[in-house]
């Protein structure tokens, strides 16, 4: 909006620098490394597995080869292309439900700016959806609408509003008290632009960072319920609906069980290493 | 006389071992017991640090890496950890800045002066049994139940005398106080700093006093070292050093100093900038602000060039005694303000019987509602071109008033008038008309501009309000950037790019951008540095004349608004108890509140006797709960409390009465002001 | 100063005690009314008619409509709504639409063996959570330090079924030293239960531990910035004192607030422990009651999670007030 007027160099821009260091750690560089090559390998599943997640083999249930480094299922599929498969739909899931609850949330929680009431209401009703546990979301969901993608998507939406919306208000109330916001309203500025201008990018900093923290929740809110047989259903592979199929067989190949389990742990791993390194950069002075 | 402590060609750095920055050079000084050592240095100058690497409390990332620490004869840098918390605390003791921060709130105060005697030996019984004997002698009443309380019970000025309790607990050697007024209220800093002189005397101990203050040193110091970027520039004792500054940057601290009995409408500020220590200049740090450098003080470091046994200055002029090093007087800029009243007598800003309840949130169905007046019918006017300069300590109202008239807190009642228009009801065409009119300084430069956003970006957003877009706007900025002395390429710049006057700079800018008829200055200099403030002072003062702008200058000390007052108001817990002509208030105060707070500043002055002050006991009373009758009297030096006979001011409220020559007073008695509040009357 | 004492000695701990919880119990009862609504709505909007459910597919309309006067079911749903609360109240739950057992009776059966993995699990991840965080919060730098975060990432990292999974394959099939499958309560065989609690109740602590611990280091370290500590080292206090007393007094406030939080989630995670370690408590049930579709079992279940998070959150509340002075005095 100002750059036709004044040539800023992106060099000196405090709120690069701060993510710039945050990044040039090694616990950043490896959150980074590790998110990267997660979604690049969900993504490039069917270039990589083109005979998709269904295709058989005469052998079913055999431990880990290299042909097979997960080994295969009860009827013969390999279970390393399922994980891969399931990750993909895990993904697809997160980068779907976890944005939109952190879009709600960030409105809901700077709704307070219209009226103090109003603020304190909507904080009142997120308090309410807080006390309710996540899993307890989630099978209060699947009650509703029925097990699948959609109750899962549902649950991991509204779990998300508390933690965004308490963020985005606390946000708003500190940025409020600042001395820059009190000028522009002084000068006359329209709260919506104080909005835009000096609210939301501080809001966005801080809920963008929690919003990595919530990924590692979904992951578990998603493998939790289909586990128990309330998430996904077959045929479609999710990590967790691969556990709970591979908890049948754990006896048998405890490979069905460890395979999902340690690509579960590096998507959790990758996304709170990211998480801490996005919480560094908003803390950075 | 045999020193206690000396420090020699001290060095500490910051940083990676690779790219070392200097925080402190080659500080060279001595403390013998009994005396007072002034370290006196900006932010910045290295003064903290030189303080942390005597007790060894540096922090992680900075290192001691030249010269010797000898206490006793021994070389602290050369002690073993253990040894060294045996020194820390029971011969060496340290007071911090902050009461609020340095108390750790969830330790009964009992407890944690007891601690400082019991990890070096001491009983607990007998410990308790000292501690209460320390509460005593830093005059906190009550002792016995104060060890029961908890930090946030006591006021800032009462957790400052905890502190130094804490830190006279084992009767140190040495005490280092490291700034330990500039966060209290001027009059609670008169207690402190006289708590300071007399346990000075009854326990005879070596103090390093850290200050940026130059009246707190006249006060308590007898030697002084002054720093300037991490290098001492000037050393010798208080009275050598004050009769004739031989370094010019000490030379120019003395004359840029605001205070109460300077006459002069214009401070000789320093030019330009303290140097950062990531990047000094060659040669003297001082030169690209001093106005007598030459060439030699461009390419070498000058060394301590000695003046006398004590005295030494690092300075290439030190040697020209007859010369005076204090900066020329700057010419007058425009005209003269006080000529301009009279002039103009319709008011730009008035406020009639204004009245803000600061508790009106808590407002509720089943609670009953006690109002809390921060502002207590307060009425003054502010006319063009002059400046109302309002004083008052932290907490009686002052921020209030002037967040009121900018509608951020409610009126409850009373009428604002903005330029002919009563705006009390605060519509939204009262709120725009304000905005156009009456803009607003603030006290913090860095809490007041948005740290991601560029200067151009913020004089634009205000730029917007008035209409101003794309070339126009940065016509204007240009303007703007010249108009309060910055450089046009600041605009590109980010906030932590500047420094701390520079910030103070573009939030005036900021302010003049939508072309107001009045500013608020609400304590524009407070944060600054000395060297700065009197530049912004200067600035504000010009930019007023030229603009022909009405001024209300808020402050918490009455030496800063001595500058650029026209007319004058003093503010205690929601009420002016006197208003008037600024110069006919200095000269004879009319109520004993404003007697005290004049007396109450630290001039940097040693022919004044520091005994001659008035020092206000107690701490102000809360607003939630002010006494009956004047609210000044709990700690009236004249009132019911220390004079009989003045039941009247018990029973009945002061109103602001006539006191002759258009000024008010709102003391019963402000005919004896005059008589009845000197040290001698007051016995 | 006079002010303050008057007010210390007028106005006693209790006092301030039944002050702040006047002041905080409006807002969890209407938290747990909400709830309650929710919990009583919520099976309402499932596709599917209770009534068929009972009666069977082939059942008549007069038979459909017997079955639900006889559950009330004809009633408007205030009235219902308010019959179920009155119920709940006296102990009522109503009866169960699958197993024609009453609700209350249902829920006693797998109540013991829940409490017993909770509570075991609370203690541990109490133990897990203050082990980890409070040597992690000591050292600031350092070999240890880096080994202590990689461990609570680590943890951090895996939910409860992955603890479990993993305790499973190692100390289950790998090495077979605990059992892996199935219950005993620690009422019929101490021991032998406990044998068998170990496991689940390790799966349910370590994460919720792990989250508790962050924090726990977060705030130390932050604590050991502030200017008391370098007060207390000027005093001379050792290392070690200025950890106890300074920085660890400091940061229970913030690890008691995080335990609370957690607990409600260790509820939750025992649907899913139970599911895998094939225990028979209310997670079970619950789950089983989704999938039969038993809306009487799952409104109980869904009303009383919640209102023990409710609780437990509010009994934080109240520990938070008594640890710090500042909100103890003032009220």
């Amino acid at each position: 909006m100002t750059t036709s007027v004044q040539k800023t160099s992106w060099r000196t821009n405090p709120t690069l620098i701060r993510y710039a260091l945050a990044f040039q750690s090694s616990k950043g560089m490896a959150a980074l490394a590790l998110v990267f090559a997660i979604t690049s390998v969900a993504l490039l599943a069917p270039v990589l597995f083109p005979q998709g997640y269904d295709f058989q083999t005469r052998n079913a249930l055999v431990g880990p080869s290299w042909q097979h480094p997960f080994g295969t299922d009860e009827i013969g599929r390999d279970l390393m292309v399922r994980a891969i498969y399931g990750l993909r739909t895990d993904l697809g899931l997160i980068f779907t439900a976890v944005p939109l609850s952190m879009a709600i949330g960030t409105i809901l929680g700077l709704l307070g700016i219209i009226s103090r009431r109003l603020g304190d209401w909507v904080q009142r009703g997120l308090d309410v959806i807080a006390g309710f546990p996540g899993l307890i979301l989630g099978i209060c969901i699947v009650i509703v609408v029925g097990t699948g993608w959609l109750a899962l998507f549902i649950a991991i939406t509204i779990a998300g509003l508390p933690s965004f919306g308490r963020l985005a208000r606390a946000t708003l109330l500190t940025q409020m008290n600042r001395e820059y916001v009190i000028a522009a309203m002084t000068l006359g500025v329209s709260k919506w632009k104080i909005m835009i201008r000096h609210i939301l990018p501080q809001a966005a900093e801080t809920i963008i960072a929690q919003g990595a923290v919530f990924v590692v929740a979904a992951v578990f809110i998603e493998a939790a319920l289909s586990i128990v047989g309330l998430g996904l259903q077959p045929p479609e592979p999710s990590l967790g609906t691969l556990l709970n199929i591979g908890m049948l067989y754990v006896t048998l190949t405890p490979m069905y069980v460890i395979g999902p389990t340690v690509i579960l742990i590096i998507l959790a791993l990758a996304f709170s290493l990211l998480a801490d390194a996005l919480n560094e950069a908003v803390n950075q002075r | 006389m045999n020193a206690i402590l000396e420090v020699k060609n001290l060095t500490t750095v910051f940083g990676p071992r690779a790219a070392p920055i200097k925080a402190v050079s080659n500080v060279s000084f001595e403390v013998s017991p009994g005396r007072v050592l002034g370290l006196v240095g900006e932010s910045g100058s290295g003064k903290s640090v030189t303080a942390r690497s005597v007790m060894r409390l540096l922090s992680a990332r900075g290192r001691v890496t030249e010269g010797s620490v000898m206490f006793e004869g021994q070389d602290i840098l050369e002690l073993s950890e253990k040894d060294m918390l045996n020194k820390r605390g029971k011969d060496i003791a340290m007071v911090f800045q902050d009461p609020q921060s340095t108390l750790n709130p969830v330790v009964r105060v009992g407890t944690q002066i007891m601690e400082a005697l019991e990890v070096h030996g001491v009983s607990k019984a007998e410990a308790r049994e000292r501690a209460k004997e320390l509460l005593d002698q830093v005059g906190i009443p009550e002792p016995e139940t104060a060890l029961d309380r908890y930090p946030h019970q006591f006021s800032g000025g009462m957790r400052q005398r905890v502190v130094i309790a804490i830190a006279l607990a084992h009767k140190p050697k040495l005490l280092i106080a490291d700034e330990p007024t500039t966060a209290l209220d001027v009059t609670i800093q008169a207690q402190i700093l006289q708590l300071l002189a007399d346990l000075r005397h009854q326990l005879g101990i070596a103090v390093i006093m850290i200050t940026h203050d130059m009246g707190v040193v006249a006060e308590l110091c007898d030697d002084l070292v002054v720093m300037y970027a991490g290098r001492v520039v000037e050393r010798g004792t208080v009275e050598e050093v004050f009769r004739a500054p031989r370094h010019a940057y000490t030379a120019a601290l003395f004359s840029a100093m605001p205070s109460v009995d300077g006459n002069e409408d214009i401070l000789r500020a320093i030019p330009g900038n303290p140097p950062v220590a990531t990047n000094l200049p060659s040669g003297c740090a001082f030169r690209d602000r001093c106005s007598f450098a030459d060439d030699r003080c461009k390419n070498v470091i000058p060394e301590l060039f000695q003046l006398s046994d004590t005295h030494s200055a690092a300075c290439a002029r030190a040697d020209e005694h007859e010369r005076d090093l204090s900066p020329p007087i700057p010419a007058q800029v425009a005209s003269n303000s006080n000529e301009a009243s009279g002039k103009e007598d319709t008011p730009i800003l008035e406020v009639r019987n204004l009245h803000t309840d600061v508790n009106a949130s808590a407002k509720g169905l089943f609670r009953k509602h006690n109002p809390i007046y921060a502002v207590d019918d307060i009425s003054f006017k502010v006319f063009p071109g002059q400046t109302l300069g309002l004083v008052g300590e932290s907490g009686c109202g002052k921020s209030t008033l002037s967040r009121t008239i900018v509608g951020i807190n409610q009126v409850t009642s009373g009428s604002i008038i903005v330029d002919g228009r009563d705006v009390t009801a605060m519509s939204d065409e009262d709120r725009k008309h304000i905005a156009k009119t009456l803009q607003y300084v603030f006290q913090d430069p860095s809490g007041s501009l948005n740290p991601r956003r560029t200067i151009g970006q913020s004089l634009q957003e205000a730029l917007e309000i008035v209409g101003l877009h794309g070339d126009a706007a940065l016509r204007r900025s240009h303007e703007l950037a010249d108009q309060v002395g910055l450089s046009r390429t600041h605009l590109a710049r980010f906030p932590y790019e500047l420094s701390g006057g520079q910030k103070q700079r573009v939030g005036i800018a900021r302010a003049l951008s939508v072309n107001p008829k009045v500013l608020i200055c609400d304590e524009p200099v407070s944060a600054l540095d000395v060297s700065i403030q009197a530049q912004i002072i200067n600035l504000l003062a010009q930019l007023r004349d030229e603009l022909n702008l009405g001024f209300l200058f808020i402050a918490h000390d009455l030496s800063v608004v001595r500058h650029i007052s026209d007319q004058l108001a003093v503010m205690y817990l929601g009420r002016f108890v006197e208003t008037g002509a600024a110069h006919q208030i200095y000269n004879a105060p009319n109520h004993p509140y404003t007697k005290s707070l004049l007396s109450a500043i630290p001039t940097a002055d040693i022919d004044v006797d520091p005994t001659q002050r008035i020092v206000l006991t107690g701490d102000m009373p809360s607003l939630a709960n002010p006494p009956s009758g004047c609210r000044f009297r709990t700690r009236c030096p004249m009132g019911p409390v220390y004079a009989n006979g003045r039941q009247s001011c018990v029973d009945l409220d002061p109103k602001l009465i006539d006191a002759g020559d258009a000024r008010l007073s709102a003391c019963h008695h402000w005919k004896d002001v005059t008589k009845a509040m000197t040290t001698e009357a007051l016995k | 100063m006079h002010a303050v004492t008057f007010f210390y000695k007028t106005h006693g701990w209790q006092t301030k005690m039944l002050r702040f919880l006047a002041r905080k119990i409006p807002s969890v009862m209407v938290v747990a009314l909400i709830s309650s609504m929710i919990a009583f709505i919520l099976p309402r909007f499932a596709p599917g008619d209770p009534a068929v459910a009972i009666a069977g597919s082939e059942a008549t309309p007069e038979q459909l409509a017997a079955v639900r006067a006889e559950l009330g079911l004809d009633q408007p749903l205030v009235l219902q709504y308010w019959d179920w609360l009155a119920g709940v109240f006296q102990g009522d739950l109503g009866m169960s639409l699958i197993t024609k057992r009453p609700v209350s009776e249902l829920i006693l059966s797998g109540l013991e063996s829940t409490l017993e993995l909770t509570l075991l699990a609370t203690i541990l991840m109490i133990t897990v959570g203050l082990v980890l965080g409070v040597l992690g919060g000591a050292k600031s730098t350092g070999l240890g330090r880096l080994l202590l975060d990689v461990v609570t990432t680590i943890f951090l990292a895996t939910p409860p079924f992955l603890t479990g999974l993993i305790l499973i394959v190692l100390l289950g099939i790998v090495t077979p030293i605990l059992p892996v499958s199935g219950e005993v309560l620690l009422s019929e065989d101490f021991v032998e239960g406990l044998k068998y609690l170990i496991l689940p109740a390790l799966a349910l602590a370590i994460p919720q531990g792990a989250l508790v611990a962050r924090l726990l280091q977060t705030t130390m370290t932050a604590m050991r910035n502030e200017d008391f500590v370098d007060l207390a080292k000027a005093k001379g206090v050792r290392p070690g004192l200025i950890l106890r007393r300074h920085v660890l007094r400091n940061s229970w406030g913030p690890a008691v607030v995080a335990i609370g939080l957690r607990i409600g989630d260790l509820l939750a995670g025992a649907i899913v422990v139970e599911a895998i370690f094939a225990r028979n408590g209310l997670g079970s049930l619950a789950v089983l009651s989704v999938q039969s579709r038993d809306y009487f079992v799952l409104q109980a279940l869904i009303l009383g999670a919640v209102i023990i998070a409710v609780v437990i959150q509010l009994l934080c509340e109240i520990i938070l007030a008594t640890l710090d002075p500042r909100i103890r005095l003032e009220g």
